[in-house]
């Protein structure tokens, strides 16, 4: 699989280090639940089948963390931002 | 502050000699360690960009390249690295003291780092300089793809490895982290020992 940098263009993704879904936002630990929102921010994961935002850091390039857009089924990646200055 | 100066080796030290290696009665490849670069990373703090690209313009004449490319002016090279960061080398009279004059002239506008003694760097010509590459270089070097000025920061036979193309003869020059070198080494030379390779007195 090749990952379309957005500042180094394509790199086999043996560049890259794989962190997870990049949805997940920290909860509120003053909100009302928190102890179960933070256990489903912590632990708990989809699994989609099909298109997935995940966090990806190129430690072997430019070393950014980019927000990649994949397909599950395929490896299609349909669009790559950087973390950095997004609405991340 | 202690003072190193007078202290400096090369970490290839006691590991090259000069001389023809690999095939006999053939150099496809010339390698050349350069000592003589200074090195400073240069991170733009947040916000100030745009000052960064003016002081460096203005101090150092060098339009700050916005990806992964080098600009050079007289002694003084700047590559982009990653979003808002660049390498910064000298050599010559500006190579002493490197870090510290960039960052008298830009350090309100960026984070700046000595690196001097961090890298291996080395030169590479001759004629099979991108057969050697091919073995190990995982970025498209053909002459379309990547030419003179390009840079790629990128993986080398597991080791982080900046690559400049610096002119079209074509010349390369590689900088592998220094506690690497002598892995680094030890993939160049075994990559070009087919076509047979020169090691250059520094």
């Amino acid at each position: 699989m090749r990952i379309p940098c957005p500042y180094c263009g394509p790199r086999g993704n043996d560049e890259f280090i794989y962190l997870g879904d990049a949805t997940v936002r920290r909860p509120d630990p003053q909100a009302l639940g928190a102890s179960d929102a933070f256990y489903e921010y912590v632990y708990l994961r989809d699994n989609p089948s099909g298109l997935h935002q995940e966090l990806w850091y190129h430690g072997g390039g430019c070393r950014s963390w980019l927000v990649v857009t994949r397909n599950t089924r395929t490896h299609e990646i349909s669009d790559v931002t950087f973390a950095a200055g997004g609405k991340l | 502050m202690v003072s190193f100066a007078g202290l400096e080796r090369s970490t290839l030290d006691g590991l090259v000699r000069p001389g023809h290696y690999g095939r006999a009665g053939a150099t496809g490849l010339l390698i050349e360690e350069r000592r003589d670069l200074a090195f400073a990373s240069v991170t733009a703090k947040r916000g100030k960009r745009f000052a960064l690209v003016n002081a460096v313009n203005t101090a150092f004449g060098v339009a700050l390249p916005d990806g992964p490319r080098r600009a050079t002016r007289g002694s003084v090279t700047f590559a982009g690295t990653g979003p808002d960061q660049w390498i910064a080398s000298a050599d010559g009279s500006e190579a002493a003291g490197f870090a510290n004059k960039v960052r008298a002239r830009i350090g309100p506008f960026a984070a700046v780092s000595d690196q001097s003694d961090a890298r291996l760097v080395l030169r590479l010509s001759g004629p099979r300089v991108c057969d050697v590459l091919a073995k190990g270089v995982p970025v498209d070097l053909h002459a379309q793809a990547f030419k003179p000025g390009d840079i790629a920061c990128t993986v080398v036979s597991y080791i982080n490895t900046q690559i400049d193309m610096l002119d079209d003869a074509p010349t390369y020059q590689l900088a592998a982290p220094r506690s690497m070198a002598g892995s680094f080494w030890s993939w160049l030379t075994a990559s070009a020992a087919e076509f047979g390779y020169d090691v250059i007195a520094p």
